[in-house]
């Protein structure tokens, strides 16, 4: 009889338990079809130095060809956003929460991956250096625009969007520091680019992983303002950060794609 | 107890424990709106996004007040704004920071922030959210770095459990510090005032603060603008004819904004001695006697001193 109601307690939980189990079930996938949509394309970003375009490395004594300046790079990141691409049918798709941060100290960080792009050919792209005037002035933020990157002015708010430092004997204080942004006005400094494939076509499926090369140049820094004698320090938004800006942004160019 | 009734209530006991923990039973916990009165305006930050919740005003109050966030746990952010003098300084003419370096401006109270559009003497923070960045890396403040802070707080199990409890998420970022922080500080108000209680009808003013009132309206509100006692420009008030802080122009690079600081709001304004952005007024009788006396010319003195000179004597 007591071993009876037991069962019964026992036979009850189980039950429950069953219930309970099932009725929590996401219901995510609802079968259909399963053949993908969407592919992963890879942007990456190479540094080379000067009008010859040489191999360029962060660490080691080169010299900048225009202002005859030794420097040695110890810092160089920049924000890449808002990065687009046009298919053949003339439409756009847009990466969504699009910011990145390439810091040359950090080889992962030199090729973007960018997942979920539909599958489909694609013949231009457009992206942005730097980060929009909105996300200058929403507030805290994650991921690559997190304060903890160390690219946020504290004192005057707003991005650093390029960073540039080094030791450099020509510099009057033996170091360099090109802390470059600025959201509004004149002194704006983020740089829509567009550029095409020049007649090749980025071919996203599933099976491969497209890469496009574009490179940077960073000797171009110095293509129109002085050498770190004259200029060693730039630490907010005005007319030498915006030049030194325009020129950097202005220096990177397509290169090819690897299909 | 019978053993297969043990076995059975702990069946049942794990049923629930296991069971829907995705669809979250528990209640979630009522967010909180800012009190104010009617005749103030709606403020520029609304905790949208940041939703002011009981235990996120806590946990803010809790970083507020802690010096781990400094670089040699010495100095909090409740070190230089003390809630005995409207959480400004303790009656420091500039801030102290850590290694008992001196700052370069004088503490502002904190109250009513939701209300304000930028932040600093000189308006240079943008946004109430990242204001807590400032001190935290300024060297001659707290003088540490948030990569460091984040550090920290991730291996404090109180700490973990608490932002766990409030932002629903593990792993510590600044984002969520920074949400805290801003709960707190956004959340102290100013509306208990005798000047409230007069607004709502409650009591009336004196006659000798009823004649103070008028003259205020005549020569303080243009700038220390009512009900919040600030409209928020930047002015110069004619403390000095050179200037050792350039203040706005820091900021704006433009020549026009030399001199000029944020209008402080009048709210407290007892309390927060020393006054002016370097503290170089101890008592509020100085402050008069600048105004009516000291005025200082310079090409961005404000024209309202020309135009509408302050005597304290009307009929
Ligand atoms: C070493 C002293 C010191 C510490 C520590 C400190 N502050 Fe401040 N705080 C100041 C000073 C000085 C200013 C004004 C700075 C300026 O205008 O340049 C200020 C300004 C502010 C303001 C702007 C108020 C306004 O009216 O514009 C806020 C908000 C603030 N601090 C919050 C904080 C928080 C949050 C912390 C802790 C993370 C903190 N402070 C830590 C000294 C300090
Ligand atoms: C033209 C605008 C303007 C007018 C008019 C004006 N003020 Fe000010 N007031 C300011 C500014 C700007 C500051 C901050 C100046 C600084 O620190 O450099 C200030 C600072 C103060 C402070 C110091 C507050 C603090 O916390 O440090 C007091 C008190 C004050 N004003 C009272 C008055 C009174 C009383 C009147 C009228 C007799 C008045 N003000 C008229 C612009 C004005």
């Amino acid at each position: 009889m007591k071993k009876n109601i037991f069962s019964k307690i026992m036979l009850l939980s189980i039950a429950t338990t069953a219930i309970l189990f099932t009725s929590c079930k996401k219901d995510d996938d609802t079968g259909g079809d399963n053949t993908p949509t969407k592919g992963t394309v890879k942007l990456e970003f190479e540094h080379k130095w000067g009008m010859n375009l040489v191999p360029f490395s962060m660490g080691v004594d080169i010299k900048q060809p225009k202002t005859g300046d030794t420097l040695k790079f110890t810092t160089l990141k920049y924000y890449v956003s808002n990065i687009k691409f046009k298919k053949s049918d003339g439409t756009w798709w847009s990466q969504d929460e699009s910011y990145h941060l390439v810091d040359a100290s950090i080889p992962s960080s030199l090729i973007i991956s960018i997942a979920d792009v539909p599958i489909g050919t694609y013949t231009e792209m457009q992206y942005t250096m730097g980060v929009d005037s909105i996300r200058n002035v929403s507030g805290a933020q994650t991921g690559a625009l997190s304060t903890a990157n160390g690219m946020f002015w504290n004192w005057n708010s707003g991005y650093i969007m390029t960073k540039a430092e080094g030791m450099s004997p020509n510099s009057p204080s033996g170091d360099y520091a090109l802390h470059l942004g600025g959201f509004q006005g004149e002194f704006n400094v983020v740089t829509v680019k567009s550029t095409d494939f020049g007649g090749e076509v980025l071919n996203v499926s599933p099976s491969a992983t497209p890469q496009i090369h574009l490179v940077a140049n960073p000797a171009k820094f110095w293509h129109t303002n002085p050498g770190v004698k004259t200029i060693s320090k730039i630490h907010m938004p005005g007319a030498n950060a915006k030049q030194a800006a325009k020129d950097f942004y202005d220096g990177i160019f397509f290169d090819h794609i690897h299909p | 107890m019978n053993k297969t009734l043990k076995i059975s209530l702990i069946f049942f006991v794990l049923i629930f424990i296991s069971s829907c923990q995705t669809s979250e039973i528990e209640q979630p916990e009522q967010t909180l709106g800012l009190f104010y009165p009617d005749y103030v305006s709606k403020p520029v930050y609304g905790f949208e996004k940041n939703k002011l919740t009981h235990d996120g005003i806590q946990l803010g109050r809790m970083l507020f007040y802690d010096p781990i966030l400094s670089s040699d746990s010495t100095i909090s952010c409740g070190s230089c704004h003390a809630q005995a003098h409207a959480f400004a300084d303790h009656n420091m003419k500039l801030s102290i920071g850590v290694n008992n370096r001196m700052g370069l401006r004088n503490s502002p109270p904190i109250f009513n922030l939701a209300w304000h559009p930028n932040f600093m003497w000189d308006g240079g923070v943008n946004h109430i959210e990242i204001m807590p960045l400032a001190p935290l890396t300024n060297h001659l403040e707290m003088n540490e770095s948030i990569v460091n802070i984040l550090l920290k707080l991730n291996r404090s199990q109180t700490y973990k459990s608490k932002f766990l409890q409030v932002f629903k998420k593990d792993s510590i970022d600044d984002q969520m510090m920074y949400y805290a922080l801003t709960q707190f500080m956004g959340s102290i108000t100013s509306f208990e005032s005798k000047y409230d209680h007069v607004k709502q009808g409650k009591v009336a003013f004196s006659s000798s603060e009823n004649r103070g009132y008028t003259l205020f309206k005549t020569h303080c509100n243009s700038c220390h603008q009512e009900p919040l006692f600030t409209n928020f420009s930047f002015r110069n008030n004619g403390l000095d004819s050179v200037f050792k802080d350039l203040g706005r122009a820091l900021i704006t690079l433009n020549h026009s904004d030399e001199g000029l600081f944020k209008v402080p709001s009048l709210r407290n304004v007892a309390l927060t001695y020393p006054y002016m952005h370097d503290g170089r007024f101890r008592t509020l009788e100085e402050v008069i006697n600048h105004y009516t006396s000291g005025i200082k010319h310079s090409k961005t003195l404000d024209t309202s001193f020309f135009e509408n000179p302050i005597q304290l004597n009307p009929n």
